[in-house]
């Protein structure tokens, strides 16, 4: 590998470990505070990346109010599916799991029939400069989320430490009935959390959609990554899915690089299924008695 | 009468719990409930506190009917509950778990108040471990948070589900001290205890409760000198 | 329930079921060439379906499935076609490497709990069937493997035919949904039963928990690969595609729809989900969302399935013909 190529290389992975983030930590917040998985998440990126082709690809928005629009899509999508899905079914945790499973179906048809089911066309860079650094070329667009992974999740973490919704949320997630008796209204906290993990994914897919060719298909290809970093950072652990994002990051984008795409995803299930053989409960997860 | 709770009947799936089950509780009271393991004192706690909705029956709470009302509504009104097994939040500090009993509380002059001259009046021992996960306490001393806990919602009613339960005698004494000392500040208090002695010194009214149904109530004196309450709770 | 209404139950399940399999027995004569290939897919798939319950009893609704499905496929072609191994004789050699696959999934996994376990598996079988993809030798790649061979002649019956194929199908049907009535009606299923009430009561009265976990997988799996080999010497060619999260989400489609409580829920929920399959193909593009969209709502608004929506008709239908006990 030259040096010109590692730097790359290096530089697409902190990219990929900040998307993997941004997707991850909202799902596994939502698994944290009701206990659901949502399998349909990886949809929420898609469909915040087909917002961002919907409206500055093809409706001539500025980029930014169009990756704005993917953030509140993503969020409103999250609410919808809180109160249609996670609402109704109170509890039943395997029903629930199974049912965001149909709705992998009901998103992919909704967007490949709006916006064909082909591979979309490649959406326009706004930004076509190049970062240099140390003799290397990094395309500006492409690091572009990891500020953007930075301060979300920095926000996140914040924000369950130090305001009192987030500490609401964090309560919940430990013991929902002991936090309903201190008045916080559990309805309310799982809509909350539905709804960032919407808008952390509506935001990585609207911010990855110039670099992806984009497919209908996206969703059911990006969750399974999503998957194993949140099972391999511990379930409900935000810094652990943090932690997680950004092995996984390195480790996809480097056997990508190598080897190929396939490779990369049969190695990473690998390294899960050591870490998890060795530690059931994640790298950060608590062990439930 | 600050709490009435008017013929309920509870159910798990299909079968009855607690059947008409009615108490009174007058302002200012230590009202106890005792009975054996199973007999249905905590679905009687969680009925009031909303986390459990009774099949039939009223709960009347300062003459407001409160027994469709989600817990979050009934906490608002001023009913605290200390759950069995103190159920603490075992990840966040002492700190925290206090703050988070004062969740509906926007006054944070009031709240800081409760909490020096309340909470840490009653309990120094939380003071000193403001910064502790709540999850590495003993139990006593999580037994401590979860009361302190309960009054940083600064609650007319506090429900203690079993305070003592697991406890060392100790501890214990502590613990019964404070619920006088809690009950001299003005606060009414339901007590559930299997520890039967302790409960029917601290309470003024007490109910007696074998599986599900109230076979006894009377004023705590009276029922201490009860022989059928003396044979089955107080060990003869 | 007294004995003598249990008795008519039986009579009454009885005739039914005579009913149907003579049904079943002259269709083929009568119906178009490609109605009975598709009869055929009903069979494979209710095996699929029947032994997925079986696993779901212990509360794993685990999403490798599918993969031991094709495990049995490649297992039972590849045999066949590199080794020259008879057909009859692959098919269950095929049934039991997806076995020995779901037990190898299974048992490192099995400390983690619920979504750990789900997906951890699931991650474990897309390793397998991204194999299939990446090795073009042995595993031929995205293309698969084609020209599998065909059952052979046996007694002067050609298997490879059409009739005897779907009659031999039926039969394995018939025979894998006798051994899974045998097991559910077992010591071992009575044990899954309990776990799938109460798993802590279950472990309290002594059920070794993780063992049956490990016992419904590797059964389950074996069945879903002898629905692999009857599938692969049917098509004569079979590649990853046809194992991907999309044939995973039309199995739990069949399974929740139908009902997962009794036996017959996924026979159910395979003969009506996949009739609307069939009969939904002009509308092809949109198709998937109307089978998600349902089996939401069936979780919503139905959760025992179809299944429990006809044992409470039939329980209101006894219910009304028999007399009122007397009220004391
Ligand atoms: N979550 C539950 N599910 C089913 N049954 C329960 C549940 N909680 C309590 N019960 C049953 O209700 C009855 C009363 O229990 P409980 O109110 O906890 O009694 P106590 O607090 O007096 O020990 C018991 O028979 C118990 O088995
Ligand atoms: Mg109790």
């Amino acid at each position: 590998m030259s040096s010109q190529l590692l730097i790359q290389t290096i530089a697409n992975a902190i990219a990929a470990s900040g998307m993997l983030a941004l997707i991850a930590v909202g799902l596994t917040l939502a698994f944290g505070v009701m206990q659901m998985a949502n399998l349909a998440h990886g949809h929420f990126f898609m469909m915040g990346a087909y917002t961002v082709y919907a409206l500055y690809a093809l409706g001539g928005w500025p980029f930014w109010w169009a990756v704005a629009a993917a953030v509140a899509v993503g969020a409103v999508i999250g609410l919808i599916v809180e109160r249609g899905i996670f609402r109704p079914l109170q509890g039943d945790v395997v029903s629930g799991f199974i049912a965001t499973a149909g709705l992998m179906f009901v998103f992919e048809v909704l967007v490949g029939e709006l916006w064909g089911w082909g591979l979309s066309r490649p959406i326009p860079s706004p930004y076509m400069r190049a970062v240099r650094f140390m003799g290397a070329a990094v395309a500006f667009q492409r690091v572009l989320v990891i500020p953007f992974a930075v301060v979300s999740i920095g926000g996140l973490m914040f924000f369950m430490r130090r305001f009192r919704l987030g500490r609401a949320l964090r309560a919940v997630a430990q013991d929902p009935e002991a936090a309903a008796l201190q008045g916080i209204n559990i309805n309310r906290m799982t809509a909350l959390a539905m709804a960032i993990a919407g808008a952390y994914a509506g935001l990585a897919g609207g911010l990855m959609s110039t670099i992806y060719a984009i497919t209908p298909s996206l969703g059911g290809h990006i969750i399974l990554p999503a998957l194993i970093v949140v099972v391999v950072g511990g379930m409900g652990s935000i810094g652990g899915a943090t932690l997680a994002a950004v092995i996984f990051g390195f480790v996809m984008t480097f056997v990508t690089t190598l080897v190929d795409g396939v490779t990369a995803v049969m190695v990473s299930v690998t390294v899960m299924a050591v870490v998890l053989a060795i530690r059931p409960q994640g790298l950060m997860g608590r062990v439930i008695a | 009468m600050l709490l009435e709770v008017k013929d309920i009947t509870a159910h798990y799936f299909k079968v009855a719990a607690v059947r008409n089950i009615s108490i009174g509780v007058n302002d200012g009271e230590i009202v106890t409930l005792i009975g054996s393991n199973g007999a249905g004192k905590t679905t009687t706690l969680r009925a009031i506190s909303g986390l459990k909705h009774p099949s039939s029956g009223e709960i009347h709470f300062q003459g407001q009917r409160i027994d469709r009302l989600p817990p979050y509504k009934i906490n608002a009104l001023g009913i605290a509950m200390v759950p069995e097994g103190r159920r603490v939040f075992p990840q966040m500090t002492v700190l925290e778990n206090l703050f988070m009993g004062a969740f509906l509380r926007m006054d944070k002059n009031a709240i800081q108040k409760d909490l020096e001259e309340t909470v840490f009046r009653h309990f120094p021992r939380l003071k000193e471990r403001t910064k502790q996960a709540a999850g590495t306490l003993s139990g006593g001393e999580q037994q401590m948070l979860a009361m302190g806990r309960a009054l940083m919602s600064a609650p007319k009613l506090i429900l203690l589900d079993e305070p003592s339960l697991g406890l060392s005698p100790i501890m214990c004494g502590q613990i019964a001290k404070i619920i006088r000392d809690i009950h001299a500040e003005g606060r009414t208090v339901i007590l559930v205890e299997q520890n039967a002695r302790l409960a029917l010194v601290l309470a003024q009214q007490a109910y007696v409760i074998e599986t599900g149904q109230i076979v006894l109530s009377g004023p705590a004196d009276q029922l201490r000198e009860n022989e059928e309450v003396k044979r089955a709770y107080l060990g003869g | 329930m007294s004995s003598h209404s249990m008795k008519k139950y039986k009579i009454g399940g009885l005739a039914p079921l005579i009913l149907v399999l003579s049904g079943l027995c002259l269709v083929p004569f009568f119906l178009r060439a490609y109605l009975v290939e598709v009869a055929m897919m009903y069979f494979i798939y209710i095996i699929l379906a029947q032994s997925y319950r079986l696993i779901v009893t212990v509360h794993d609704w685990q999403l490798y499935h599918i993969v031991l499905y094709g495990v049995g496929a490649y297992t039972s072609g590849m045999l066949a076609k590199n080794l020259g191994v008879p057909v009859f004789v692959a098919i269950p050699l095929g049934g039991a490497m997806a076995g020995l696959v779901g037990m190898a999934i299974t048992l490192p996994l099995l400390r983690t709990k619920g979504w750990g376990f789900y997906i951890a598996t699931y991650g474990l079988a897309e390793l397998i069937r991204l194999t299939w993809l990446k090795f073009r030798n042995p595993f031929g790649g995205s293309t698969g493997i084609i020209d599998i061979p065909w059952p052979p002649v046996i007694a002067g019956i050609d298997f490879s035919d059409r009739i005897p194929y779907y009659f031999f199908s039926l039969g394995v049907m018939l025979l894998v949904m006798l051994m899974l009535y045998r097991i559910e009606k077992s010591r071992i299923g009575d044990s899954f039963k309990a776990i799938s009430m109460d798993p802590e009561l279950a472990a309290s009265t002594g059920i070794n928990i993780p063992r049956h976990r490990l016992m419904a997988c590797s059964i389950g799996g074996f069945f879903a690969g002898v629905a692999g080999g009857l599938l692969v010497h049917r098509l004569g060619a079979v590649d990853p595609k046809l194992f991907n999260i999309t044939t995973t989400l039309y199995l739990l489609i069949w399974v929740v729809v139908g009902g997962t409580n009794t036996f017959w829920g996924p026979i159910i929920g395979v003969s009506v989900m996949h009739t609307l399959f069939e009969l939904s193909r002009p509308l092809i593009e949109i198709r998937p969302m109307f089978f998600g969209l349902s089996m939401v709502l069936v979780l919503i608004f139905l959760p025992g399935g179809l299944e429990g929506l006809i044992s409470k008709a039939i329980t209101r239908l006894q219910k009304r013909d028999r007399v009122a006990p007397v009220e004391t």
